[in-house]
């Protein structure tokens, strides 16, 4: 294990993300010029700030070796809300309230299921995501809701030139970063994570530890949402389907593991993020083939999954314990 | 005690989500030769408008003959739909109506149909052959009425000369509406490429927050684009947005105004329609289908033979012809969008 050749492909494997995200980058900058320009550089950011809240709430989830199968639905709940609650005169201000509320109250519910009731959180998120997903269906009556252009002025306001989604999506990474590698939280999330029970005999509080986990996650997806609505204006039935997938996917691209206590809110999150939304745009200025799309995104979340795989197996193989027989 | 209640709050999650997603069963007719007709109408989803407007379609037509209705929503699952199928099949129902999730996987319910001797009827989306024999299903003709509703879009866009840069939202890939409609779209352009060159082919797996990013991308590699036709009116939003955030929208006959058409005819359409930002939209005559689907049924039964497939033509609105026909556009009939 300590050949250079060895030491060479760990190495590699841990920058896994960056080196994914250089090769499509590089790839798509090559067929197309467009791609590389300052404008649509900015482009992939904006589109992808909501994806990245989202994906460091569920890095937080991740870390503690759970899953939340429901920041989707959660998601479309707030949106359904805002949208209710908008030809009533709420603007986008009491939207972001309401969203954040509601993301906060269902991570809660997810948070005490798992944390205290030790429910499998597979199971308890999908419950979740289900019940959340026929809530919004019937507060929305399955009609389109269309909001005022205050919301679309949001998502397309700037500062300094910065498009305030991509601000907050920053100042998210900054937190987040901060809570998990500069607090004692953060560091009884990675121990609980990687051994939940030598954490509880160290002293730790697993339960409050797994509670504000996905509580963070419900309100990392309530924020990204209200970004999302923001861009779009307007909700559908449809709003924040499959982002669960696109979330663990840009957890898991930024390094996040799934079998918990390892990954990164940044660059993780941030990489896996945009790495997904790079990919989406660099398709649609290549006019590629509409059935490309679905066979280059999964083969990259593919990819990023072996390495989590590969990775995982040669970190443990190197940690176990080296007996040499004598002759 | 703490296990008992965790296996509770298990059990009741998992009841809360199968309740959440299952049919609602009203009590079946008692048997006897005069008692009224009942059908089993099964939908694989209620989560477009158009699905809505069809449930509604369907309910009101079946109330005006009088037939009872035994409604079940599969929520996206083909397994759970089956399940469905094989209910009313037990419960004796005198025919079914269904919303396959696509073409293959209605095959074994129509066999366990046609087992049972319950006619069954698909509305809006067909199924593929089964043994032979092609089940009954009304649709749109999802490629005529998109070549038709792109072709006046064209004719129009031509009348100011110049090319035009064209950009065409599709669906989901997998649902053949959706490839009757992109089949439509490169038809209509097909002989015409001097005149609309498309430029951008985006897919939306029929996601509206997809759509939208994808309608950004593209203009931002070509900000020339001013042609767009949308699969679906569902996706407007998106677009409207993206149109928005790149200063690109205008009503017809504003400088700068790009050609927009769609297809569904939802109340999104109508609203810009009215308002001057949308050209066009193949609608689907929801109301005919329904009608057409519950006479499909009731012909089985009297042993009529069917062709495999009941076309709806559709008609295509734009703001020229929109007091006339809005009567019968679905989207102006519904509640509103706000």
């Amino acid at each position: 294990m300590n050949r250079p050749g060895a030491r060479l492909l760990r190495g590699a494997l841990n920058q896994a993300s960056l080196i994914l995200f250089a090769l499509v980058f590089a790839g798509f900058g090559s067929l197309s010029a467009k791609f590389l320009s300052p404008a649509n550089l900015l482009n992939i950011l904006l589109q992808s700030a909501p994806t990245v809240i989202v994906a460091v709430g569920m890095t937080f989830v991740l870390l503690t070796g759970g899953v939340d199968l429901s920041v989707g639905a959660v998601m479309f709940v707030g949106a359904a809300l805002a949208g209710k609650a908008a030809p009533g005169g709420a603007g986008p201000a009491a939207a972001v309230g309401l969203m954040l509320a509601a993301g906060a109250l269902l991570g809660l519910g997810n948070g005490f299921l798992v944390a205290r009731l030790k429910v499998i959180p597979f199971v308890v998120t999908l419950a979740v995501m289900s019940i959340g997903r026929g809530f919004g269906l019937w507060l929305t009556e399955t009609r389109a809701l269309n909001l005022s252009n205050e919301f679309l002025q949001v998502g397309a306001a700037r500062v300094l030139g910065v498009p305030v989604p991509v601000l907050l999506a920053g100042a998210v990474l900054v937190a987040a970063t901060v809570v998990l590698g500069a607090t004692p939280f953060g560091r009884q999330l990675y121990a609980v994570g990687q051994n939940a029970a030598a954490a509880r005999r160290a002293g730790v509080n697993t339960r409050r530890i797994l509670l504000i986990a996905y509580v963070l996650s419900g309100v990392c997806a309530g924020l990204g949402g209200f970004l999302s609505l923001a861009q779009l204006g307007a909700v559908s039935s449809k709003f924040g389907e499959n982002y669960e997938f696109k979330a663990i996917a840009a957890a898991v691209l930024g390094g996040a593991s799934l079998q918990g206590g390892r990954g990164r809110i940044f660059p993780g999150a941030l990489l896996g993020a945009t790495l997904i939304q790079a990919v989406e745009n660099g398709l649609v200025i290549l006019n590629a083939d509409p059935y490309l799309y679905p066979l280059v995104t999964s083969a990259v979340i593919f990819l990023a999954v072996l390495v989590d795989a590969t990775r995982t197996s040669l970190l443990a193989e190197s940690h176990r314990r080296q007996i040499r027989v004598e002759p | 005690m703490k296990t008992y209640l965790r296996y509770a709050f298990a059990a009741l999650l998992a009841g809360l989500a199968l309740v959440g997603c299952g049919q609602s069963q009203p009590p079946a007719a008692p048997p006897g030769a005069d008692r009224p007709l009942t059908f089993g109408v099964s939908f694989e989803t209620l989560q477009t408008e158009y699905w809505i407007a069809g449930m509604d379609a369907i309910k009101a037509e079946l109330s005006r003959r009088n037939i009872k209705l035994l409604a079940a929503i599969a929520d996206g699952d083909a397994n759970r739909q089956y399940e469905q199928v094989r209910n009313f099949i037990t419960r004796k129902v005198d025919g079914i109506i269904l919303v396959p999730k696509d073409a293959k996987t209605c095959l074994p319910m129509i066999k366990a149909a046609h087992t049972a001797g319950i006619p069954i009827v698909l509305f809006n989306r067909p199924c593929d052959p089964i043994d032979g024999f092609t089940p009954v299903a009304v649709v749109a003709d999802n490629v005529a009425l998109t070549r038709e509703t792109v072709a006046s879009l064209v004719e129009r866009a031509q009348v100011g000369g110049g090319r035009h840069r064209a950009m065409v939202i599709l669906g989901d890939l997998g649902d053949v509406n959706a490839v009757g409609r992109r089949d439509g779209f490169e038809a209509a352009l097909k002989g015409r490429e001097a005149v609309v060159e498309v430029v951008a082919r985006v897919p939306s797996e029929w996601n509206q927050e997809k759509a939208q990013a994808g309608v950004v991308n593209a203009l931002q590699a070509h900000p020339d684009i001013d042609f767009i036709f949308t699969s679906s009116d569902f996706l407007l939003p998106s677009i409207v947005s993206a149109l928005k955030a790149a200063g690109k929208y205008h009503r017809t006959g504003e400088t700068g105004h790009v050609w927009l058409a769609g297809f569904d005819g939802d109340a999104t359409a109508y609203r810009l329609l009215t308002e001057g930002y949308l050209d066009a939209t193949g609608v689907q005559d929801v109301y005919f289908e329904a009608r057409q689907t519950v006479e499909a049924v009731l012909d089985l039964r009297a042993g009529k033979s069917l062709p495999g497939t009941i076309l709806d033509p559709g008609f295509v609105i734009s703001q020229a012809n929109l007091q006339e026909r809005a009567p019968r556009m679905w989207g102006a009939q519904v509640k509103k969008a706000p």
